[in-house]
Parts: C-alpha cells; sequence; structure tokens
C-alpha cells in the first residue's frame, strides 16, 4: 500500500489505494499519515472511483525530516519534486486542513496541471477579523491528559466520537503519539509565524488557478472560520462552495461519504470540462 | 582555594494578583490578561527588586543573577540587560548574572552582543553572559518556530562571540543572520570574552552544544536530587569527550532557599510566598494543573527522537515543581529549601557533594513575599550558611579535582 519515493535524497512516504485518474491528497492533522497510519472511510470512498496517491509531508507518517524546510514555498518545492518522481503527468488535488494549503498554493503553481481542487477544512489564507485558531496552545494538554479543546479545534465537538477514538484524553501510544509529535513539527515550521498557518499573499493569487475547484467546510469548524471557505470560493474563478452542517475542521472523517461525494463531483466537473475542450487525453 | 560560589537570584515576580487567581485562571503566562497590572501599586516594584539585588552584594554574594521572560506574572524582566545596566551603577563586587538573553526572540542578535559588550564595561568586566534558547511560553510570547530555533540559536551564539573577539569589520554568511558589517562596538572589557554561560534542562543537544564550544553549562531544570548528579556526570563525560577539562565551576543550578531561625519559623514565615510562587507564577510553566506551556506537542523543539526518549521516560503521572501540594512533597522535590540555617546547610551540602557543583544560583524571593523576609533569609544565608559551604566546598572541590588550582577559568571564577 505505501511506498518510499526519493526526493531530494530523502525518503518520502506514498501511500495509494484505487485505480483510475490519479488524484493526489495532501494530509491535514485528523488524517491519515497526521494521526493514523491507514487509510480512513473518506479515502476509500475516494478509492473507490479514482487512485488515491497520499504522501506524507516531510516528516510526517514514515516520511524522513527536512530539516530545511522553514516556510511554505519550500514545501511547495518538495512537492514539485515529488510531482516529478511520481511520474504523473495531469493529476486531481484535493488536501485537509493545513493540506488543503499546501493543496491551493500548488495549484496556483502548476494550474496547467492540476485538474481539479478539492479543499476541505483548508488553513491558508489570512481574512481580517477571522484569525485562524492557536492549535498549537490548544494541543498543550490542559490539567496533565485534558485534550478537550484540542479536540473541539478539530471536531465539531470535544466530545464527538471520531474525535475521541482519535485524540483521546492521557497519553496515547507512544507510535501515535510521535505520529502527532511529527506533524505538529512540520506545522510549526511552516505555520507557526506569523500566527497561523496562512500565507498572506496566497488569497491575492488564487486567481491563477481556473480549473473546477470544490471548496467543503464543517459549518462548525473551530480552526478555520467560515470566512475563509467563502474567501476560497470567491478567490478562485470556478470554485463551488459546500458548507456540511453538524461538522467542524476534520469534516472528512465526520462526514466522509458527503465529502467524497463533493470531492468525486469536482473530479466529474474536470472531466466534462476536458472533454468539451477535447484535451483529455493529451494530459493524461 | 575554588569554594563555591554562591550567587542570588531574582525573578521579578508580580506579587499582586487577586487571592483567587488559582481558581479563575489557566495560566499565569502568555494570556495572563494584564487588566490584572497594579498600576498604582506597582510603581515602586522594580526598585524594591533592585535594593534586594544590591543588598545581596552587600552581604558578599558572589553575584546577582536576573533573567529575560515575557508576558507573565513569573518574572517581570522582558529585558534584563535594563536590570543588568542598573545594577552596574549600584553594586561593587559580585557577578552580574544575565541568564539570559533569549536569542531567537531577537531580530538580530548583534544587539545582544552589543548591550552585553555595554554591561561588561560599564559594570568594570563583571557580566557573566548567559545566553538561552526560551521555552514554550517565549514561543508563543513571540511566535519563534520551534523545531527550527535550536539551529537559530546556536548560529547567534557563536555569531555573538565571534563579534566579542574576532578583528571587524567581518562578513557573517549564516542561514538565519546573514550579516555584511559586524564590526562589534564596543568591545567588552572581559578578555577573551565574558564566560559564556548556556542553560539546559538535562537534554543531551545542549550539553554536546555547549561542551564542544567551551562554554559553561547551566542546569534549570528543577528535578534536583540523583538527576542533578547524573547531569554534571554526563556534562564531565562529553566535555573530556571534547578534549576539555571538567571542573566543578563548568556547571551551575539554580534552588530556591528560605532559611530563618528554625524550620518551623522558616516555614511559617515563607509560607504565603511559597505558595503563591508555586501554585500561581508556575502555573502555565512547570505544572500540570491548567494548561502547561513549556515543553510538549503544540512546542516542537526537540528532535523527534529526543521526544521518544523523553516519552519513555517521563511518566504522564510525574509531578513538577509546581504540583507539589505539602511542604513534605516540597521537602522530596529537593528544590525549595526551607528551614534553619542548620537544615539549609545540611541539604545544600549534601547537593555539592554529590554533584560537585561549583556555582549555586539561589533564589531567595519567592511571588509575593514581604521584602523584609526575603533579606532576612538573606542575611542568615550569608551569615550562618554560606561561611561553613564556602570552607568545606573548598576542601572538598581541592580533593576531587587537584588539577583546579592552575586552571584559568576563562574569567568565570575570578
Amino acid at each position: 500500500m505505501s511506498r518510499a519515493l526519493d526526493v531530494g535524497g530523502r525518503a518520502v512516504a506514498v501511500a495509494e489505494t484505487g485505480s483510475g485518474a490519479p488524484l493526489v491528497y495532501l494530509h491535514g492533522f485528523a488524517d491519515i499519515h497526521g494521526s493514523s497510519s491507514d487509510w480512513l472511510p473518506f479515502h476509500r470512498a475516494l478509492a473507490a472511483k479514482v487512485r488515491v496517491v497520499a504522501p506524507a509531508h516531510p516528516g510526517c507518517g514514515v516520511s524522513e525530516e527536512n530539516e530545511e524546510i522553514d516556510t511554505i514555498e519550500d514545501v511547495v518545492f518538495h512537492y514539485l519534486q515529488l510531482l516529478d518522481a511520481l511520474e504523473i503527468g495531469a493529476f486531481h488535488l484535493a488536501g485537509a486542513s493545513i493540506g488543503g494549503w499546501i493543496a491551493a498554493e500548488l495549484a496556483i503553481r502548476l494550474p496547467e496541471r492540476v485538474r481539479s481542487l478539492a479543499l476541505i477544512g483548508a488553513t491558508g489564507l489570512f481574512v481580517p477579523q477571522h484569525p485562524i485558531a492557536d492549535i498549537f496552545m490548544m494541543v498543550q494538554a490542559k490539567n496533565g491528559g485534558d485534550y478537550s479543546d484540542f479536540r473541539h479545534t478539530l471536531f465539531r465537538a470535544a466530545g464527538a466520537p471520531e474525535a475521541l477514538a482519535m485524540f483521546p484524553d492521557g497519553r496515547m501510544p507512544a507510535e501515535r503519539e510521535l505520529l502527532r509529535y511529527r506533524m505538529f513539527r512540520l506545522a510549526s515550521r511552516i505555520g507557526f509565524s506569523p500566527p497561523y498557518l496562512h500565507h498572506r499573499k496566497l488569497r491575492d493569487r488564487l486567481h491563477r488557478f481556473t480549473g473546477p475547484a470544490a471548496v467543503i467546510a464543517g459549518e462548525r469548524d473551530s480552526l478555520v472560520p467560515i470566512a475563509h471557505a467563502r474567501a476560497y470560493a470567491q478567490g478562485l474563478r470556478n470554485a463551488q462552495l459546500k458548507l456540511v452542517a453538524e461538522a467542524g475542521n476534520s469534516v472528512a472523517v465526520e462526514k466522509p461519504g458527503e465529502v467524497a461525494a463533493a470531492v468525486l463531483a469536482c473530479v466529474g466537473r474536470a472531466g466534462a470540462a476536458s472533454a468539451v475542450e477535447g484535451r483529455d487525453n493529451a494530459l493524461q | 582555594m575554588h569554594p563555591v560560589r554562591l550567587f542570588c537570584w531574582h525573578f521579578m515576580a508580580y506579587p499582586y494578583l487577586p487571592s483567587d487567581f488559582d481558581a479563575r485562571y489557566d495560566s499565569g503566562w502568555v494570556t495572563v490578561p494584564n487588566t490584572l497590572w497594579d498600576r498604582e501599586r506597582a510603581g515602586d516594584l522594580y526598585q524594591g527588586y533592585i535594593d534586594q539585588l544590591v543588598y545581596a552584594d552587600e552581604l558578599g554574594f558572589d553575584g546577582m543573577v536576573l533573567n529575560e521572560h515575557h508576558q507573565n506574572i513569573y518574572g517581570l524582566m522582558p529585558s534584563p540587560n535594563i536590570i543588568a545596566a542598573a545594577l552596574t551603577q549600584r553594586t561593587k563586587h559580585g557577578k552580574i548574572v544575565v541568564l539570559g538573553n533569549l536569542l531567537p526572540l531577537h531580530r538580530n542578535p548583534l544587539r545582544v552582543a552589543e548591550e552585553y559588550a555595554m554591561i561588561d564595561n560599564m559594570s568594570g568586566g563583571r557580566l557573566i553572559a548567559g545566553l538561552a534558547i526560551g521555552g514554550g511560553p517565549e514561543a508563543f510570547n513571540y511566535n519563534v518556530p520551534q523545531p527550527q530555533a535550536r539551529d537559530q540559536f546556536w548560529e547567534a551564539v557563536d555569531l555573538i562571540k565571534r563579534a566579542w573577539t574576532e578583528p571587524g569589520p567581518f562578513e557573517h554568511d549564516g542561514k538565519y543572520y546573514p550579516l555584511r558589517y559586524v564590526n562589534l562596538w564596543p568591545q567588552p572589557r572581559q578578555r577573551p570574552h565574558p564566560p559564556i554561560w548556556i542553560p539546559g534542562a538535562l537534554s543531551l543537544e545542549t550539553m554536546e552544544e555547549t561542551a564542544k564550544r567551551g562554554h559553561d553549562y547551566f542546569l534549570s531544570s528543577r528535578a534536583h536530587g540523583p538527576a542533578t548528579q547524573r547531569a554534571a556526570q554526563r556534562f564531565g563525560e562529553i566535555i573530556r569527550r571534547h578534549g576539555g577539562e571538567f571542573h566543578p565551576f563548568r556547571m551551575g543550578l539554580l534552588i530556591s532557599v528560605y532559611v530563618s531561625e528554625s524550620d518551623e519559623q522558616a516555614r511559617a514565615e515563607s509560607r504565603e510566598g511559597v505558595w503563591y510562587f508555586i501554585k500561581n507564577t508556575l502555573k502555565g510553566h512547570l505544572r500540570n494543573h491548567g494548561r502547561m506551556l513549556t515543553f510538549g506537542i503544540g512546542v516542537p523543539s526537540m528532535t523527534v527522537a529526543s521526544y521518544d526518549s523523553f516519552l519513555k521516560n517521563a511518566r504522564p503521572e510525574n509531578k513538577m515543581l509546581g504540583d507539589c501540594d505539602s511542604w513534605e512533597e516540597l521537602d522530596q522535590f529537593g528544590s525549595i529549601i526551607v528551614g534553619s540555617p542548620a537544615t539549609v546547610r545540611k541539604r545544600l551540602w549534601e547537593l555539592i557533594e554529590q554533584a560537585q557543583i561549583g556555582n549555586f544560583l539561589v533564589q531567595f524571593h519567592f511571588g509575593n513575599m514581604e521584602d523584609r523576609l526575603a533579606r532576612k533569609s538573606m542575611r542568615l544565608f550569608a551569615t550562618e550558611v554560606a561561611p561553613a559551604l564556602r570552607r568545606d566546598s573548598a576542601d572538598l572541590f581541592a580533593r576531587s579535582f587537584p588539577a583546579l588550582g592552575d586552571i584559568a577559568m576563562a574569567g568565570a571564577a575570578q
């Protein structure tokens, strides 16, 4: 299921499932590589229709850490190299939370290769008066092991069963603690300053991506205010906004079927568009 | 003869919190609302605290210790250099130990090199220059990304030392602080440079990097006892591996003390200040109750390998200093020693004998402790505890480190 690719002399773990057109999936916190070593129901739903290619960010999962990564630009360049190593020409792109940010940054740089873009609870934008929450402070347990604030940041509610299963109170087995630690090392490298998890210039660059886009967010997102989803939908030329009820930032974990359907609909829009333009084969 | 050196450390806590602070607030750090600052009463705070440090100098302490913290109630010195400058004018004898300036919080470490050089000149060469990386609260205070902070820190340390020792102007082509002109005016008074102390909390990485450069190590951990001895042994081994010579004055440690006529009286007099210090000022820092910001996933400065071994060694139920709830627990913890001169002498002697560390940085003022009590404790310590410790430690160090008499201690022990 997972293989290691060499990117600039460092091993990058890439998980794959399903068959069909490739969809590169960039993970977030409550996600494969971020907190789980396995696929989640959401990914399996996508894999019924497309080939899901999910690399672990540098330093996350079993990808080697890259001490040279300081900014989002460094991560984007890492992915440009990884995409070359993957040897896929055109591809669909989706990302969740911090992975959504990276996906958006990639799409504006590679508009000709990204066939469709799905942003799920994406961080990445600076929206005045609507700051992204301080997930770094919230992941510091209260009273020695209470992670309810962290769960509340990432899910519709601290007591949501999916949240409790993924991030229970107290200490988890070392393997899972380390998975989360690695995820926060990466997030901290690129998203601790400016606070938090955004790139101020991204918003004005979104217009460069003209392909079909889906902007998906949980209505009860406590990490990324809904204003960000609206800003993404406005900035991307050809975006559809989908707000999902009873879900938070980890909307793909909370409502896997609904979110997978929205992503696949966006993939379908790209198919229809390229059929019209007659460039489908050229880009495969 | 080289007796143990006894310094007086002042944190300069905010002493006017409401009595229900612990019940109402998660943390005394970063998010503690500054509406709790009482302008009227706090106006004289710095003056009073500086006076206490001047008193320490008069009592014959080997030096005064200051450090840098931001946006918190534990220590009100965002710029310890300002207090150090004041001490240059009001003290005559003791070292001025700034432990330290938090380098990753500064946009340009040359500013630190410059201010330290000024303090060294203004004090007649009495500066001990602490260079520190900062912990979790400081990461949040100034939004310093932690995975890169160590790398950034060591570049700054090396740049400061070069600026003090190499003829300028020269170019520094570092990753974090590229500078075309490094040409420090003034140069520090001490040659080759003021002693450099690097604080660390038991991490081998910090000991390694400190030893490699020939700097001295200050153990900032609050876990005393066998851990202190192990740390001294490890640092000694690392120094020798790098071809250096270990002796007690290559290391320092932090300890807190309250001395009064009897054990009972010491507890009675220090009760309010000590527990204010533990329950209020350590909340958010070294206490599990509330939200501890000092280390962890949100401020991931440790490498993955270090975090892995941290998880293996530190049990989640382990208590920190701020989790102590009784005098008995405090006694066991060994970081705050409250008692008669005989008790304090005995406990400190045990530490000196076991760990053979030569620099004891002693906190006397706790939280909201009254001025007269802090002074009383300092006075009793200076007259009834320090002389015996100095005498006995000089003998001990001479026996354990026969070469000590010949070692020039880079200005630090002069």
